[in-house]
């Protein structure tokens, strides 16, 4: 279906009408600690990032700790009860297309039967708003793995900036409400054209799922790994990273079943308690961090499971850098 | 928005027999609280469920009884960890959780009108005792049936009350092993490690399909004599313990190679496991 191309001036605007209209507003702030998703309490508070936030939007959909059950004894019986599922509607508004795309691969993982039903939730009550990108990082890569810039995977509006403000798409029928709702700011504009995306300096990694699982017992790993600390941080700021452990917090009585986020880079992840480790250090669980995201889910999802956000390289504190990793088998097979 | 699916909610249990089956290894019989689950409730030998003690945690253990023997599930687990010391702690009559059963399973069709070799190793014997069981209370599908249960010492084999029950049956075969050093005086099994034994009781090949599970090196070896036998990968069955929390493709925990053990095992055969990075 052709539509005119409509214009929104103004992300505060839109912003502000949305906050009006009685529903969250979660976007990039400003604030105390890393730059992040916060739900906003005025539009002014809108900061969009030079190019990303340090912390991708996950956590409003996947919070790092979160109830699943709680318990309570009586006698020898127990009750059970449901924690409540999140009601509130919220729109995440400035998300960067890598960002909206990671949401897309965490809704293939946990919408997948049987459905995860605080994520489903909370997805559906959530509108992703996506901005598409000016400017590019040294680490940024989406390009790398099937995306760009200004791609529309995940989003159900983009903005692409343009002359005088952003060209507006409406992807989904999320989007299209969320246009029509706010009408009055979204201008007719048959000749906008969207400025050209930044261009991305990194290498493709196209076919590099199938260079890397020939390269498993590689000797390479070792020395690509022999600097990563294991301490997760890679993965706490991936925006597609989604594994998790379940544990129980209870006094005698009651109590509940807690998720959290979990790390295949964590040694404790994979380790029986019979003291087996299937991957016993940490070459072999940073390759298996490379391996899941850019070849065994190209196998089980249709495509890798990176976005290339370059987050998990900017921010790791020794200088991984899992495009470089994976680069290295591309080019030498 | 409530009631809800809650995919992680267990369906309540009652403890309703233990049985110490070694000195760290104990096996609960557990009933459904909800008739209605108690009813509806099937499962295939070779899946598994998250067991729970409330307060404590969960922990993951295949299913040990026969889905043949209705009316209760089983499991088998050795004392190891918080969730284990406090599912020994349940008493009869305690309140426990069990989630599931998960997985896929022992393609127990197939094996129908072949011979049946069967391997246990330890704690190992626990998911290899629910596809055994279910194919004797189906006995004259089968031709032969062999099983081999395996232990480090006399004490730590499993199962004693059944393997006494299996020994005196006509119809199928029970060899029982325990490691060099692990026999007692009056011992009457083989002594020596599985792999060795197996290759001594020399079971033919021909149109006989294998199950077998232990722990990993036993499974390594145990693989290796079973070629040397001469069995096809694809009929050389096993099934993989691997940490798990949410049993169905979420947590991530038991990816390995393209595969979720939890929803695409935890049964594989010897040809699919060659397929797999040596990751487990």
């Amino acid at each position: 279906m052709s539509q005119t191309p409509k214009m929104l001036k103004d992300l505060g605007a839109l912003a502000g009408a949305i906050m009006a209209s009685g529903v969250s507003v979660v976007a990039p702030s400003a604030g105390p600690g890393p730059s992040r998703f916060r739900r906003l309490a005025s539009a002014e508070e809108l900061a969009m990032p030079r190019v990303n936030t340090q912390l991708p939007p996950k956590e409003h959909l996947f919070p790092p700790t979160e109830p699943l059950l709680r318990f309570r004894y009586r006698g020898t019986d127990v009750e059970l009860t449901d924690p409540p599922l999140p009601a509130e509607k919220l729109v995440l508004l400035g998300v960067r297309p890598c960002d909206a795309a990671g949401i897309a691969l965490l809704d293939a993982v946990f919408l997948a039967d049987p459905t995860d039903p605080f994520y489903a939730a909370r997805r559906a009550n959530a509108t992703i708003v996506a901005v598409g990108c000016a400017r590019a990082d040294d680490d940024c890569f989406c390009t790398a793995v099937g995306l760009s810039p200004h791609s529309s995977y995940g989003s159900d509006l983009l903005l692409l900036p343009a002359e005088g403000g952003y060209l507006a798409e409406a992807v989904t029928d999320k989007g299209r409400q969320l246009v029509a709702a706010h009408a009055s700011l979204f201008t007719d504009a048959a000749s906008a054209r969207a400025a050209a995306p930044p261009k991305l300096q990194r290498a493709s990694l196209d076919g590099v799922d199938e260079q890397l699982q020939a390269a498993f017992a590689d000797a390479r790993w070792a020395a690509i790994a022999a600097r990563c600390l294991g301490c997760a941080c890679c993965a706490s700021v991936c925006p597609t990273c989604h594994c998790f452990d379940i544990a129980d917090e209870a006094s005698a009585r009651s109590g509940v079943r807690l998720r959290s986020w979990d790390a295949c880079g964590l040694e404790m992840f994979t380790k029986h308690t019979s003291g087996h480790n299937p991957r016993p250090n940490q070459p072999a669980r940073f390759r298996q961090r490379v391996m899941h995201k850019l070849s065994y889910s190209v196998a089980s999802l249709g495509r890798p499971l990176c976005v290339g956000c370059g987050r998990c390289i900017s921010h790791c504190p020794v200088g991984m850098d899992i495009h470089q990793a994976a680069a290295q088998f591309a080019t030498s097979g | 928005m409530q009631p809800m699916d809650n995919a992680y909610k267990p369906h309540l249990v009652t403890v309703e027999a233990i049985t110490d089956e070694t000195p760290d290894v104990r096996t609960l019989r557990l009933t459904f609280k909800d008739p209605n689950v108690a009813h509806a409730f099937t499962f295939r030998a070779g899946q598994f469920a998250e067991y729970s003690s409330f307060g404590d945690g969960e922990c993951v253990f295949c299913i040990a009884s026969p889905p043949t023997r209705k009316g209760y599930v089983e499991c088998s687990f050795k004392l190891a960890g918080r969730v284990t010391t406090a599912l020994r702690d349940a008493e009869v009559g305690d309140t426990l959780g069990f989630r599931g059963p998960y997985g896929n399973s022992f393609p127990i069709e197939t094996f129908v009108g072949h011979n049946l070799l069967f391997i246990g190793g330890g704690i190992g014997m626990a998911p290899v005792r629910s596809i055994f069981e279910n194919c004797l209370d189906l006995r004259d599908q089968f031709k032969e049936i062999t099983i081999l249960n395996g232990a480090r010492s006399v004490a730590d084999l499993v199962y004693k009350q059944q393997v006494a029950e299996w020994e005196r049956r006509p119809d199928l075969r029970c060899v029982c092993t325990v490691d060099p050093g692990g026999e007692t005086p009056d011992w009457k099994g083989e002594i020596g490690f599985i792999p060795t034994v197996l290759e001594k009781m020399a079971p033919s090949a021909d149109d006989t399909y294998a199950v077998l599970c232990g722990p990993p090196i036993m499974i390594k070896l145990t693989l290796q004599t079973l070629a040397k036998l001469g069995f096809p990968p694809e009929r050389i069955y096993t099934t993989l313990e691997n940490r798990m929390k949410c049993g169905f493709g979420k947590c991530g925990r038991c990816n390995v190679g393209p595969v979720y053990v939890c929803k695409d095992g935890p049964v594989f055969s010897a040809a699919q496991l060659a397929t797999l990075p040596p990751d487990m």
